[in-house]
This record gives structure tokens, sequence and C-alpha cells, in this order.
């Protein structure tokens, strides 16, 4: 899968490239609004992420000039700027999702998949749990056809999870994926912790949750 | 006024004293005019060989009298005194004066009943009453209508430039007409203060905005090194930790800054105050986002709504924000098993009251006033925030226009009162 990431703040463009190629993403980065549009007339991309304020040129101009040439690309606008106008402008020149400033790069690559699933109608089967199987889409977790009944918080909590199975979640990460950005200034709270000894509780009447991994300070991961 | 009562109460008085002056002087100018035709033509004028003289008027009113008074007396004094003239006693005022004439003494009595002197008071003193009232009736008008067009222009200026104010003020930049330079300079120097302080105001409020974005970016960069930092898989344990610590704190401060946009946000009127919704389905997505925070402290929920309550041209994401703050320091600051109780009246007037009541620690008196500052915190509990969840609380209830009350006590808990305006309820 290939990314072109336009942001002029370099350090945050290579923290991007870093975190995205993990995922075996092939990342290439533009840091101006002339290097970008000169990108994205040399290249095809399956993803484009735009910061809307670069120093040379405004975000939507890339967005409309990319459009012509490669119109079958996933587009996610970045920016500083969180006002209703620009947002709305973003999504009418066809940006397929708008994620605010400051973000967690894991929200980023969650919206990325989540976009490509959609956009490209992939439907995957039940996806497998140590002996449960989740399906993301339908929202749903079966043992041996039987489905077990979680609370909306979660199942967003587990299938979050298991789109980023093998990589430890940070507390932090979990709260503002599933809170978003509600004022929540209890960082002594355990309600992460809470929920997660709940669905555990659940899980467990049926079968073993070793999968489901406490990772001591940090937070929980599950296993690959 | 009192002076006018004063003179009013003392008119009869004043008339009779005006009268009596008056009675003495033409007493004297008889006198004189008798003395004069005593010059010229002789005592024997009136006495006509008799040893005394007396005259009077038809109605008795006044009389002059003549007679012989030995050589040592002598009068010259005005009296009140009584007089027997043909059967009637009468009360006179009496001019009494001696004089010689032809070797002889004279006591010469010029006499004015009380009656005739006192004839004209009450005709006077109506008179004098009737020109008085219509003189202060006439005074007062004058000066209403005087005072009126002088002070116009201080009336306009109280008018548009201070009653019914509502801060950010509106710059009005038509001056008041007026010619008086006092009241040009007061114009001039509140039209000034005003648009200092908005001027302050829309500083501030840039400030907050453009600040917070600014933060955006590196607060961005600093999260994403650190959640790259996590992904290394050489990292050991202490290290992780370590990492994590420094996530939480890079929230923090993404959360204060967040918070702030927010309220900028508001109070830049970004947001679209066009949604009608119930209140009771909006609590009920709030405990459903909150409701595990109930179980943490076991603390349990009344929520008295009527299903009917519709709240009108709110936003929707604001009143969500802003109970959903309410009723998270109602978790927060509540006690262990302890209760929440939210309820909705509709009032008299047709306005909506909604009540978020806790059980909770309470808020001393001496910070009441404070709690809607952003960053305030409490000398009572450590555990209280950055106080920016009150600071938006505040800024939605003023861009909705909702009146918004706290009652509380140390240790009684605490109930945010919150009164919609009628055309939103």
């Amino acid at each position: 899968m290939k990314v072109l990431i336009v942001e002029d703040e370099k350090t945050l463009a290579y923290e991007m490239e870093a975190f995205l190629k993990k995922s075996f993403y092939h990342c290439d980065l533009a840091h101006s609004f002339q290097s970008g549009v000169m990108q994205l007339e040399l290249n095809q991309y399956d993803f484009i992420l735009i910061d809307l304020s670069l120093p040379d040129g405004d975000g939507l101009e890339i967005l409309k000039h990319a459009k012509k040439n490669n119109p079958e690309a996933v587009y996610i606008i970045i920016t500083a700027k969180t006002n209703l106008k620009d947002r709305v402008m973003g999504l009418d020149l066809g940006a397929d999702d708008y994620l605010a400033k400051p973000f967690y790069l894991l929200e980023l690559q969650s919206r990325m998949q989540a976009i490509a699933r959609r956009k490209f109608n992939i439907t995957e089967d039940l996806i497998a749990l140590g002996k449960f199987g989740v399906d993301i889409q339908k929202r749903l977790i079966v043992f041996s056809q039987q489905q077990i009944e979680l609370s909306r918080k979660e199942f967003d909590l587990l299938s979050y999870l298991l789109l980023h199975k093998g990589r430890v979640l940070t507390r932090v990460q979990l709260s503002e994926h599933i809170w978003g950005t509600f004022v929540n200034d209890d960082y002594d709270s355990n309600y992460i912790d809470a929920h997660i000894k709940n669905i555990r509780k659940k899980l467990n009447a049926y079968s073993e949750t070793d999968w489901l991994e406490t990772v001591r300070g940090v937070g929980y991961r599950i296993k690959k | 006024m009192v002076i006018v009562l004063l003179f009013v109460l003392a008119l009869p008085f004043l008339v009779k004293e005006i009268a009596s002056q008056y009675a003495n002087y033409t007493l004297k100018q008889q006198r004189k005019k008798v003395l004069s035709i005593l010059k010229e033509n002789g005592i024997d004028y009136y006495l006509r060989g008799e040893p005394n003289y007396g005259g009077y008027t038809l109605l008795k009113e006044e009389f002059i009298a003549f007679s012989p008074v030995g050589a040592r007396v002598t009068v010259d004094t005005i009296k009140n005194s009584q007089r027997l003239i043909e059967g009637d006693t009468l009360n006179y005022r009496i001019l009494s004066y001696s004089f010689r004439s032809k070797n002889r003494n004279y006591l010469m009595e010029i006499g004015k009943t009380d009656a005739s002197i006192n004839r004209y008071n009450k005709p006077l003193q109506r008179f004098t009453l009737y020109v008085l009232i219509t003189l202060i009736v006439l005074t007062i008008l004058i000066d209403l209508t005087f005072i009126r067009i002088i002070v116009k222009p201080l009336a306009s200026i109280i008018n548009t430039r201070l009653i019914n104010k509502e801060f950010p003020f509106r710059t009005e930049h038509e001056r008041i007409k007026t010619s008086t330079t006092d009241f040009k300079y007061l114009d001039e120097s509140l039209v000034l203060l005003i648009s200092q302080i908005n001027e302050a105001f829309y500083k501030e409020r840039e400030f907050t905005s453009n600040a917070s974005h600014e933060l955006m970016t590196p607060i961005t960069i600093l999260q994403n090194k650190m959640e790259n930092l996590l992904a290394e898989e050489s990292l050991d344990e202490s290290s992780a930790i370590a990492i994590v610590e420094m996530m939480k704190t890079v929230d923090r401060l993404k959360k204060i800054t967040s918070s702030l946009l927010l309220i900028s946000r508001i109070e830049n009127e970004q947001y679209i105050r066009k949604e009608q919704i119930k209140p009771l389905q909006l609590f009920h997505e709030i405990i459903e986002e909150i409701g595990h925070r109930f179980e943490e402290k076991n603390i349990s929920l009344v929520l008295d709504i009527s299903a009917d309550a519709v709240l009108q041209d709110v936003n929707k994401d604001l009143m969500f924000q802003l109970f959903f703050n309410l009723i998270h320091n109602a978790i927060k600051f509540n006690r262990q098993d302890g209760t929440i109780s939210v309820s909705g009246i509709f009032l008299n007037d047709g306005r909506y009251q909604i009540n978020v009541c806790d059980s909770g620690i309470g808020i001393p008196n001496e910070d009441i006033p404070f709690i809607f500052n952003r960053f305030m915190k409490t000398n009572l509990n450590s555990q209280v925030g950055y106080g920016l969840g009150l600071a938006i609380v505040k800024s939605i209830a003023v861009y909705h226009r909702i009146k918004i009350t706290v009652e509380s006590g140390v240790d009684k808990g605490t109930t945010f009162k919150l009164i919609f305006k009628a055309e939103y309820a």
C-alpha cells in the first residue's frame, strides 16, 4: 500500500512514516504544496494524507488536484484547524475522513484501515480470537455459533485491540479512541481496567481469554 | 416646597400684619391731615366753642375726637382699645396724640374699627394663595420642560450606552447629538471605554484561539514520537512505563489545549444553535457514555425528566458536553455510595429548569463565585483537575442564554440549576 504524506512539519511527517512503515505501508513524503503536487503527478497512491495548512498553498487545492489524477485513493485531511467550515469543505471536495491534530498514529492507522475496508468492500470472515470469532463490521463475538453479549464500549475496546493485534495499546490511547475528546481528567481512574475485567469475565464463562494480555504499567495487547 | 408651605401657613398672619401696618400708616396720614387743618384753621374749626369734639362716620368705623388734657400729659401712641360710641362698644385701633393749641393741651384720638382694618384680609389671603399656586405650577412646568431638553443627551447616553448591555458590547459609532461639551466628553469617554473593553476581550479570545491552534502541531509530534518509541521491540519494561507516563502528561496538555480551543470556538460563535433535543434522551446518551463511572463509586442515579420536555434552538453537541461535564463532576466529587439526581421542572412563566444535584463533598462558600473561572483550583481537594470543565459549562450556558446558578455546602453536596429561556424550552 502506498501512502503520500503531505505535511510541512518534517518531524511529524517522519513519525507518521516510521509508524506506518511498521505496518508495511510504503510512504512518500512531501513537505510543501509544490512537492506535493509534483509527487502526485509522478505516482499513484492508495492513501493520501494532507495537512491543510502548508506554507506555500492551501491543502484543499492539493485535494482538488489529486482527485483528478488519483480518484481511487483514500483521502484523509489532517489539520490543526477544527472549525466546521474547513471540515465541511474538505468532505465536500471528496475527502474520506478528517483527523484533527493532535491525533494518535494508532487512530490514524485505524481510520485508514476502516476506510479502506469500506471503500474497497473488503468483507472479512470471522476473525479468530482464541476459540472465539469476531465480526468487526457486524459487531458480533461468537463462541461456537453462540453470540455473546458485550456492551457497546466493551466491544469497541475489544475490536480496537484486535485491529492492532500484537501491539500494546496504552490506556490513554484506548480511552481516546472510545471516549473521544470529552474532557476527562481522571488519570488515576481505572475505568479501562474495569471494562477489560468485564470483558474477561463475560468471555471466560465460555473459554479461556489468555490471548488478551495485560502489559504491566503500559496497557493491554492481544497476542499475535 | 417647604418654603412655599411655610409661606402659605404664615399667610394669615402676614396679611394681618400688613393690614395692621397699613392701618397705622393711614392713621398717621390722617393725623398729618388733621394737624395741617388745625394749623390752618385753629382748633376752633373743630370745637366751635365746645370744650370737646367727637365725630364719626356713618357706620362708626372711624372716629375723631378732641378733648382738653392737663399740661403734663404728652402721648403719641397707637393702641388697640375699646370705645363706647352711642351705646355700641367697639374695638378700635386708636392713635392718641397730644398737642398744644392756644395755650391749652388737647388730646387727639383718631380711631379705626378692627373690623374695617381686617376687612380685606380674607380676600387678600385667597388672592395671594391663587397667585402663588399658579406661579408654582408654572415654575414646575417650565423647569420640567427645560430639564428635559437640557438632560436629553444624558438620557440618550444612558439608554444607548449603559442600559441592558450584554457582554461583549456592540459598539455603535454614532455619537449622541448634543452641543454640551460635558455630555460630548462623557459620551466619547464611554464609547472609548467600551471599545477598549471589547478590544481586550477580542484580543484574549484571539490569543486563546491562536495559541491553542499553534500548540496542536507540537503536541502531535510529541505524541507520535512517543507512540513510535513505545512500539520499539527492544524497549525494556521500565522505559515503556516511563513513556506511558510521558504520554499521559502530553495527553493532559492536549486536553487542556482542546478545552481552551473549545471555549474559544464557543465564544467565537462557531456552533450552530438550530437543533431541538429531548433532554431525557440526552441524559440517556450521557449515562451510556459515562455509566461505568457510576459503578466505580456505587453511585445511584435518579432521573426525573419528562419525556415531553424539548429544548429548542440548541446545539446538541454542546448540550451534551454541558451536561456531561456536570454529571462527570457530580460523580467525581461524590462520595462512595452517593446519589445524583437530575430533575426537570416546567416553571410557571413557561421556562424550563434542569437541576443536577449530587451528594458530594460540596463547594466551600468562599469558592462558589470562582468555580466557573478557568483553571480554578479549590483548596479543599487536591484531586481537582485543571478546572476547565465548569468554564466550558459556563461558556456553553452563556452561548445558549441559559441562566446557571449553584447552591452548595461543604459535605452537603452541590446543585446546579439551569434555567432555559422560554423560547428554548
